[in-house]
């Protein structure tokens, strides 16, 4: 730990807060003009609403359909995570636990992933969904992000397993329990801290992607809360009362978890991002 | 280890590997082909391909693209050199006062990180309000404390919008670095201090004789990660930029340029999947080296 004397320790308080109320006052902002009438915006952008405009977050929750988009994005969020988890996990098992030709190579293939922009290989991964006719479709999208969750999490649930000690699987092998069942019963259950890391991580970045939902998504009724900011966002352009609503709304869950599990958050993603 | 050689072994070895291993395949490894394959050809998106062999690399770099791409990569490596450069050195600074011994060091910690779990395409929508020439916050605020004159139309400027465009990035992105050069810093075996202080070092000193070469490695994966992170910039231009990269593609990168080439050309003149591929081959040559080195530290460091 650095020991910094009273006098230094002065100035990071006050470097810590001026840095603080720069990332703490736009979203302030936000919140306060969000209850205001245009006019309130345009002519006080600082002060505190003369009066709380809530039609603004009726308007804005049922123009940019933020109830539909919350329920789209939860479910292809939660549904590629329980993939991932569930290939992911299985993959990492045989690789840390088995020995056989190859296996080295197919540990290496799978980090392939990891450093492979899947953007720029968008336009065969485009026609392939459009020959699968899974063009604006939420399970077309649930696909794309299982798949592309697998190195990363791969690689993490295999540390996790690395270090569950051979013995206690050995046993149950000699008692004849089959793997499957050994997988199960005996390994996930051991790992279930890699699995809420891989989790947590693995959800964010899914329920904050704009691109895949941009490129394959075309329709309201099936955009996540990115894209339906988004082309919210192009209709109302100058409604900024709505704007500021819409925004609030579309922030609003991820803040709030954040808020609430924000050792777990930032555990969970530190750890994920650099091992 | 479990030796896979008996049959039923073998059986539950592939019920294990094959599914992650064929969806990751299909979607992950196999399109990078694809895009290699479709990178000779002439195609709008539907109809038969044409053959052109290494027709759109020609247009690449010696057509009329050229000066394209070439804009766009420029402000790629801009944007690349610049965050790394902010981000880098002002969450290692931010990420040393977090570790030092003051009170409330995890409340700053969860503020410092709030802006990341914002979507970047929320962040841009956001600072694209709030940088609105006439009636934006940033505006308004100048002229309340009397710099008026620093007002400018942020993003509508052809010299201001990328480093606008940049810093708007660097003040979503910051508190993630500044987590992971803390938890870098954190793992600082702490008797490498104390024998500091016993010595009589300042904290200048320790910052600079302890802490700073024992972070190299994590500048150095941070850097790689950057590297190939700078060339898939998208959402916080296309956010506060649209797909045009206006004002006159003065903030155009090679991600809103494939993203035209590919898939919305209005008025690029340049538009099909397979010059969309050829520059997706391109970009992809770019990042190839430094993507090697990330996985083979990556493994490495895993044994």
């Amino acid at each position: 730990m650095l020991k910094l004397s009273k006098h230094e320790k002065i100035i990071v308080y006050a470097l810590l807060l001026i840095y603080s109320v720069m990332i703490i006052v736009p979203f302030f902002m936000m919140v306060m003009n969000s209850f205001k009438t245009m006019r309130g915006i345009f002519l006080k952008p600082f002060s505190m609403p003369s009066q709380f405009v809530f039609q603004n977050y009726v308007d804005a929750w049922n123009k940019a359909q933020i109830g539909t988009a919350y329920m789209n994005s939860a479910l292809i969020a939660s549904t590629s995570v329980i993939g991932i988890i569930i290939l992911s996990s299985m993959l990492a098992y045989a690789i840390s636990r088995y020995q056989f030709p190859f296996r080295r190579q197919l540990f290496v293939y799978t980090l392939l992933g990891l450093a492979l922009p899947a953007r720029l290989a968008i336009i065969p991964i485009y026609i392939f969904m459009r020959n699968l006719n899974l063009i604006n479709t939420r399970i077309g999208l649930i696909i794309i992000y299982v798949s592309l969750g697998i190195p990363f999490s791969m690689f993490l649930l295999k540390i996790f397993i690395d270090a569950v000690p051979i013995e206690i699987e050995e046993s149950a092998r000699i008692d004849g329990a089959n793997p499957w069942k050994i997988f199960w019963n005996i390994i996930i259950p051991l790992i279930k801290p890699g699995i809420a890391v891989v989790s947590i991580i693995n959800f964010v970045n899914i329920w904050n992607d704009f691109f895949f939902p941009l490129i394959f998504i075309n329709s309201k009724s099936k955009a996540t809360v990115t894209l339906s900011v988004m082309m919210f966002q192009g209709e109302y352009i100058s409604s900024w009362n709505l704007l500021f609503a819409g925004l609030t709304l579309a922030m609003a869950p991820m803040l709030i978890l954040f808020l609430i599990f924000s050792k777990q958050f930032i555990g969970g993603m530190t750890q994920g991002a650099i091992k | 280890m479990i030796n896979a050689k008996k049959s039923r072994d073998r059986y539950y070895l592939l019920i294990f590997i094959l599914p992650g291993l064929i969806l990751y395949t299909m979607f992950v490894i196999y399109p990078f082909i694809a895009s290699l394959l479709l990178s000779f050809y002439k195609w709008p998106g539907v109809g038969p391909k044409i053959f052109i062999g290494l027709g759109h690399y020609k247009e690449l770099f010696f057509g009329a693209f050229r000066n394209d791409v070439l804009n766009a990569l420029i402000h790629n490596i801009y944007f690349f050199t610049v965050t790394s450069i902010l981000e880098l050195g002002l969450g290692f600074f931010i990420a040393i006062m977090l570790a030092s011994n003051i009170k409330r060091a995890s409340l700053f910690k969860t503020i410092v990180y709030i802006p990341n779990m914002i979507p970047m395409i929320l962040v841009g929508f956001l600072w694209g309000l709030f940088l609105n020439p006439q009636v934006g916050l940033v505006n308004q605020i100048l002229k309340t404390i009397g710099l008026g004159s620093l007002a400018r139309p942020w993003l509508g400027d052809a010299t201001l919008a990328f480093p606008t465009i940049i810093l708007v990035n660097v003040w979503r992105n910051l508190g993630f670095y500044v987590l992971i050069l803390l938890a870098s810093i954190l793992n600082i075996p702490n008797e490498l201090m104390e024998a500091a202080y016993i010595d009589g070092a300042s904290p200048w000193n320790v910052i600079w004789k302890i802490i700073f070469p024992l972070s190299v490695p994590t500048f150095r994966t941070l850097l790689i990660l950057m590297f190939i992170w700078s060339f898939n910039v998208f959402d916080i231009v296309y956010a506060l930029e649209g797909a045009q990269a206006g004002p006159f593609r003065t903030t155009d990168v090679l991600g809103t340029l494939f993203y035209r080439t590919a898939f919305g050309g209005l008025g690029s003149g340049n538009t099909g999947m397979g010059l969309g591929a050829t520059l997706s081959v391109f970009i992809f040559l770019i990042i190839m080296p430094v993507s090697i080195l990330y996985v083979h530290i990556v493994e490495k460091g895993e044994k």
